[in-house]
């Protein structure tokens, strides 16, 4: 982590080939820039390849290349400049990926159509990606981080999409409070209170849901935690399904199948989220931009969790428990403040999501979400922010653009009457078996990459390594 | 150490990706115009290939776009494609062209593969992408009640004036109008800034509800049992039903919710004999586990024991099918007329569009047909503003349309209100047994 | 296993069990026993009727059920797929009853029975297999992996299976014959005892004395007990324990083939999400009853099954069916926190 590394051995090569040795010391000889244009170089080949293969060209594409390899080639980390305590190259890359994810509504729909994938995903899907971005990164903190197996992470989201609905819509038409709402009229009636002090109360109210689900509960370890939160995770959407007669009181609190909606948007002054302000700041834009605020917020404030006392706490009780105990972390607090905290996060994402769709139903919350969010963090690497911002981004696509587009893409091209050759004769409905695909995705990368593809060095080593004693018996397979 | 090759090599296969130009076939439109899913040109921008089919046009470029919103994927599938197929032909019928006018169609879709059926996140974002896009003259839809709720006040409050909406199967009763069976603030909620931009021409659950209440009524029961799948759907005409059949005098033996992950319903149907109930209603989706929750029923209480049933479980052949035969003679209610009974208009279509797909086609697709046909009809008479559309659809007059002669009361509501209950044969055949059409007294109550 | 030192009581955590706890689990089980005593005076014929159906519903709920408890004793690993691989059994079963061997309704007692019989062991051993097949794809070589990583691949693997069964009968119900004859074998007052529901319990009792004979007086399940106590003993000892880990899944997966044959039979549809949900209410049973213990398995299905029909179909007070699913996952949760152990189960460190 702490020193650039030069990539590994990354070449093409073919790994039987006599001269491999005599490439590789030539190769680990050279420096990283050199080594760097050599895959890049590579790379360019290919892709020329592949572009006489499909035959067609499109200038987004160079230019995309371009920043690609003007980020990757040069060691940015090497620059010699200095910001405060912190080395500037270091800010290079990461700088340059936010401006990129900022000004992505302007160029999206001008770039090339990638093989196989179709078209890059549309702001709105963006929006959609980001929320379960913030999730994962708030699934990580209890899975990835404290190492709690956590199998009910929708129950946070649903709380944290009925606080806002609660108090930002007509839900309950016996009050009229109004506080800094944007776009509702002052005769309507319900709880309207500004979006904004609402993700936080929602964060906090699901932080505090999530400790009192906790307490009891994280006395027990491993697989029977993850059975309990699995009940939570079904019995919360089933009391917010018979929640529109909560016992026969005829109290209406979650309108039960019909679910809570409008729900009000977010807004400053005369900018109404839900409309727009102008062709410029278009609603699409305007939810994309704060959910990658509210990312960044997340993964900044993960980040920093995980170097502090309390993050280095969690990390002893995920290796060896009973070492943390002996050492003297104490078990509880710190197990809770793990569940609080990724519930916190949770809880801010569902209330950001509510109000963006404008929309609560209890149908939207599924034992299937907490698995979905689950495979978000394992592909892309417990405990590292980096790889679960990737991996939650992708399976997001995926889910929403990315499988059906690949469908397509299968059915015209093998499928009936297919114009490359035809496989099967009636069409495949892929998104059909998208969580089929996702069980291949957990069962792949736990066997073959248990610390996921961008993984944290620490996480790693614990897989491959092990935390506990090996057995005696043979475990080779 | 380990993490910069996994990196490098995913940085490194973004460019390739990136160098690999347009694969799919070069299918490749003009520059900062990607976005238009193939079809676009002219003066209008398609909405989103990310949920929306590419535009179905004439040979001239289109002036407007209608969008229809519907489930694509999941349970619904085969009612909803044929539903897109029907607007298609009316499309093609009428030339492409409202009046003076040329429209464009494009079919999108409010459904995930995660959920298998409709997705609120999906049909916010559907919502927006027709608000925002200036040629988006008018929406057909929504196919789910609840997709409605969330799609109406985003539309009312779209920039360029409220976008009207046809829906040919949303039957929740507070989208339009009040009453015992919805909740508060509806349907004002879904109207923010004041004007009415929705119609449907189907009856909404009321009729429904009330006309099944008149035919247990009818059939000299004293005492009903109603059961609900707990979905939107369900819940909303077992209610209707329930505050009808109050009102006829029925004895409400007992009102519960049926869970379709359930493995058994025989502890149920014990609960409904103890009751001395002498019908079952059954609001709900035969999809829900509703042919063994009928299999139990009848397991239990005896295999001629009366039920009633509304349109969800007017898949006749799966009902039938599913429950292996105990569905024999229950009573199954679909709101409009049977097929025997449509005007000439009505037997046209059902017999050119059944020629053009190659088979008998499906309730629904008249109401897709028929809802195009409103729509084009409120453009033609237009000044081409959306606000103008969404107008003359609240002021809809048919007649001899496809669905019959009908209006459109000022919540938004067909004036055709005509139920017809069907009485289930053997192999999912059915009988028009009754058609009745609620007083609006009853109505008012439902 | 490698889990020795986790074995131990941590220190402190005992104070997190005040003592109010029993006390407050006395009152509920209380509460309950009246609840059920007043049904019982209330409306007797029904209330026995009710108790039939739940034995019935809890007697296949015990052949999963002990699926699962078989697995957690040895492994200590919660085999999410199990429910699955049950799932599929009936579909195996539909698929044999119905379109092999095309069975209808009320078929002659010549006929179904000798199919039935012959359908039992082709329907143990093709989820006997699938299930070893999965112990050896998804678990084994993660033996030395932290305990997270195999319950992650158990969930991944449940999702596999899920659409296998998604590809091959697709998203809707299938729906299978009324097989078995219906016809009733006593009658009580107003309460009924049908034929369909006696066999079901014809099956599943052999089947569960085979399997505790099986456990307790063969070399095998000795073997079974061994690994299932100590696997580095056991290994020691020279017990191959990667093939009683195998046999175990084994002998489980042909629990679930029988429990997927009874299903299709007695409860006449099937879908694929249907394991899932299954699966779910059985391991709530297994650790009602004391997860590895083979007794309390069953006890804590019958309980289950019980408690289902009751919230279900009793009509003084009761929850109804909405909440039939909360009330289930609300026993595991009150089971976990007042006696991780079960009914009877032996204290283990889970619960502290």
């Amino acid at each position: 982590m702490a020193t650039p590394t030069p990539p590994g051995p990354a070449h093409p090569s073919r790994p039987s080939r006599p001269t491999r040795a005599g490439f590789g010391e030539w190769w680990s000889e050279r420096s990283v820039i050199e080594r760097r244009l050599g895959i890049g170089a590579i790379a360019i080949l290919i892709g020329w390849l592949l572009l006489i293969a499909f035959s067609s060209f499109d200038l987004s594409a160079v230019y995309v290349a371009i920043v690609f390899l003007l980020l990757y080639v040069p060691a940015w980390d090497k620059l010699p400049f200095r910001i405060g305590r912190v080395r500037a190259g270091r800010l290079v890359i990461p700088v340059a990926l936010i401006v990129l994810a900022v000004t992505y509504p302007f160029y999206f729909d001008r770039l090339f159509e990638v093989p196989i994938f179709g078209p890059f995903p549309a702001v709105s899907t963006g929006v959609y990606m980001l929320v379960y971005i913030m999730m994962a990164i708030g699934l990580n903190v209890v899975v990835g981080y404290a190492g709690l197996l956590d199998l009910g992470y929708v129950a946070f989201y649903a709380i944290g999409a009925y606080t806002v609905a609660w108090f930002a819509s007509v839900q309950f038409p016996n009050h009229n409070v109004h506080f800094w709402a944007v776009g509702v009229g002052s005769n309507v009636p319900g709880f309207h209170i500004s979006v904004w002090f609402l993700l936080i109360a929602a964060g906090i109210i699901t932080a505090v849901a999530g400790v009192i689900i906790g307490l009891p509960t994280l006395r027990l370890r491993g697989d029977y935690l993850a059975i309990v939160t699995l009940g939570f995770g079904e019995i919360l959407p089933q009391i917010a399904r018979n929640g529109d007669d909560l016992f026969g009181s005829g109290f209406n609190l979650t309108n039960g199948p019909n679910g809570i909606t409008p729900i009000d948007s977010p807004g400053f002054g005369s900018v109404n989220y839900l409309t727009g302000y102008n062709s410029f700041f278009t609603s699409d834009r305007l939810f994309y931009w704060t959910a990658l605020i509210l990312v960044l917020i997340t993964a900044f404030c993960s980040w920093r969790l995980r170097d502090s006392r309390l993050g280095r706490a969690w990390i002893a009780i995920r290796e060896d428990e009973t070492a943390a105990a002996a050492m003297g972390v104490p078990l509880m607090r710190t197990k809770t403040w793990a569940y609080a905290t990724g519930a916190f996060f949770g809880g801010v994402a569902g209330a950001f999501y509510a109000s963006s769709k404008s929309a609560t139903f209890p149908g939207d919350f599924f034992f299937n979400i907490s698995v979905f969010i689950l495979c978000m963090v394992i592909l892309g690497g417990m405990g590292n922010i980096l790889g679960v911002v990737l991996g939650a981004a992708f399976l997001a696509y995926l889910d929403r653009e990315g499988l059906a587009n690949i469908g397509g893409w299968l059915n015209t091209h093998f499928g009936p009457g297919g114009s490359t050759v035809q496989i099967w004769s009636t069409q495949i409905d892929v998104p059909k078996y998208e969580f089929g695909i996702f069980g291949i995705i957990l069962l792949v990368v736990m066997l073959f990459r248990p610390e996921g593809l961008i993984p944290s060095s620490r996480r790693a080593a614990e897989f491959h390594e092990g935390v506990a004693d090996q057995p005696l018996y043979d475990v080779s397979h | 150490m380990r993490k910069r090759p996994i990196l490098g090599l995913l940085i490194v296969a973004a460019a390739v990706l990136a160098l690999v130009a347009t694969g799919c076939g070069g299918k490749k439109s003009s520059k900062g115009n990607t976005n238009t899913g193939g079809g676009g040109g002219g003066n209008v921008t398609a909405l989103p290939a990310s949920s929306c089919q590419s535009i179905y046009q004439g040979s001239s470029s289109p002036d407007y776009l209608i969008a229809s919103d519907l489930p694509l994927q999941g349970s619904s599938r085969t009612q909803t494609v044929e539903m897109t197929k029907a607007i298609k032909f009316v499309l093609k019928q009428h030339n492409f062209k409202a009046g003076k006018y040329n429209v464009g169609y494009q079919s999108c879709d409010d459904s995930t593969a995660q959920a298998g059926k409709w997705d609120s996140g999906k049909c916010s974002a559907n919502a927006h992408n027709y608000a925002n896009n200036k040629k988006v003259i008018g929406v057909i839809g929504t196919f789910n009640s609840g997709c409605a709720e969330i799609v109406i006040p985003i539309l009312n409050r779209a920039p360029d004036g409220p976008v009207g909406m046809v829906s040919p199967a949303n039957t929740y009763v507070g989208l339009t109008h009040g009453g015992p069976g919805t909740a508060a603030g509806e349907p004002d909620k879904y109207y923010p800034n004041g004007k009415r931009n929705y119609i449907r021409i189907v009856a909404a659950d009321d009729y429904q509800g009330a006309s099944n209440a008149m035919l247990a009524k009818q059939l000299g029961y004293k005492s009903v049992f109603i059961f609900n799948d707990k979905e939107a759907y369900g819940l909303g005409v077992a209610t209707d039903f329930r505050n009808a059949a109050k009102k006829l005098g029925l004895k409400i033996a007992g009102f519960t919710a049926w869970d379709p992950k359930a493995s058994s319903y025989e502890a149920l149907a014990n609960k409904v004999k103890q009751s001395g109930a002498d019908v079952v209603y059954l609001g709900g989706l035969e999809c829900e586990n509703g042919s063994k929750l009928i299999k139990d029923l009848r397991g239990t209480l005896g295999k001629d024991f009366p039920l009633i049933a509304p349109d969800g479980f007017s898949s006749f052949t799966d009902t039938w099918k599913n429950s292996g035969g105990a569905a024999l003679g229950m009573y199954i209610s679909v709101a409009g007329q049977p097929n025997e009974k449509l005007g000439p208009a009505g037997k046209k279509f059902v017999k050119d569009f059944g020629g053009e797909i190659g088979a008998e086609p499906n309730p629904y697709s008249a109401y897709g047909a028929q809802a195009m046909e409103v729509m084009l009809n409120a453009i033609e008479n237009s000044d081409g503003t959306r606000a103008k559309v969404a107008d003359n659809l609240l002021h809809t007059k048919v007649k001899d349309g496809i669905l019959g002669t009908f209006s459109i009361n000022e919540n938004g509501d067909t004036t055709s209100n005509p139920v017809t209950q069907y009485k289930l044969l053997k192999g999912g055949k059915t009988t028009p047994f009754k058609t009745i059409i609620p007083p609006a007294s009853l109505v008012k109550v439902a | 296993m490698a889990t020795e030192a986790r074995r131990q009581p941590l220190i402190g955590t005992r104070r997190y069990r005040p003592d109010v706890m029993p006390i407050a689990g006395g009152l509920l089980v209380l509460a309950l026993l009246v609840w059920l005593g007043i049904n019982l005076v209330k409306t007797p014929y029904d209330f026995l009727e009710i108790t039939l159906i739940g034995v019935t519903v809890g007697a296949i709920y015990a052949l999963v059920a002990l699926g699962y408890t078989l697995v957690y004793g040895i492994l200590e690993l919660i085999n999410f797929a199990h429910g699955d691989v049950f799932m599929l059994g009936a579909m195996m079963a539909a698929t044999l009853t119905v379109q092999v061997f095309s069975l209808h309704d009320n078929e002659a007692a010549g006929k179904w029975i000798p199919i039935v019989l012959l359908c039992l062991p082709i329907g143990m051993l093709f989820c006997g297999v699938l299930n070893a097949t999965v112990e050896r794809i998804a678990y084994r070589p993660l033996r030395g992996a932290p305990r997270l990583a195999p319950l992650i691949t158990a969930i991944g693997m449940s999702f596999i299976l899920q659409n296998v069964g998604l590809a091959w009968k697709g998203a809707n119900y299938v729906p299978v014959p009324n097989i078995l004859p219906r016809g009733d074998v006593f009658n009580v007052g107003e309460a009924d005892y049908q034929w369909n529901k006696l066999i079901v319990l014809i099956v599943t009792i052999p089947v569960l004395i085979g399997l505790i004979f099986l456990v307790q007086e063969t070399r095998q399940g000795k073997a079974m007990r061994a690994t299932a106590q100590d696997s580095d003993a056991a290994a020691m000892m020279g017990i191959n324990v990667n093939r009683t880990i195998s046999f175990t899944f084994l002998i489980a997966g042909a629990l679930a083939g029988a429990a997927g044959l009874l299903y299709a039979l007695y409860v006449t549809n099937v879908r694929y999400d249907q394991g899932f949900q299954l699966g779910l209410i059985a391991f709530t049973s297994a650790v009602l009853g004391g997860i590895g213990n083979l007794p309390g398995a069953v006890l804590g299905a019958l309980l289950i099954g019980l408690i289902q029909a009751f919230n279900e179909g009793l009509n003084w007070h009761a929850p109804g069916s909405d909440w039939t699913q909360s009330i289930v996952f609300t026993v595991l949760i009150l089971i976990l926190v007042f006696r991780p152990e079960g009914l009877l189960g032996e204290r283990t460190p889970e619960g502290g």
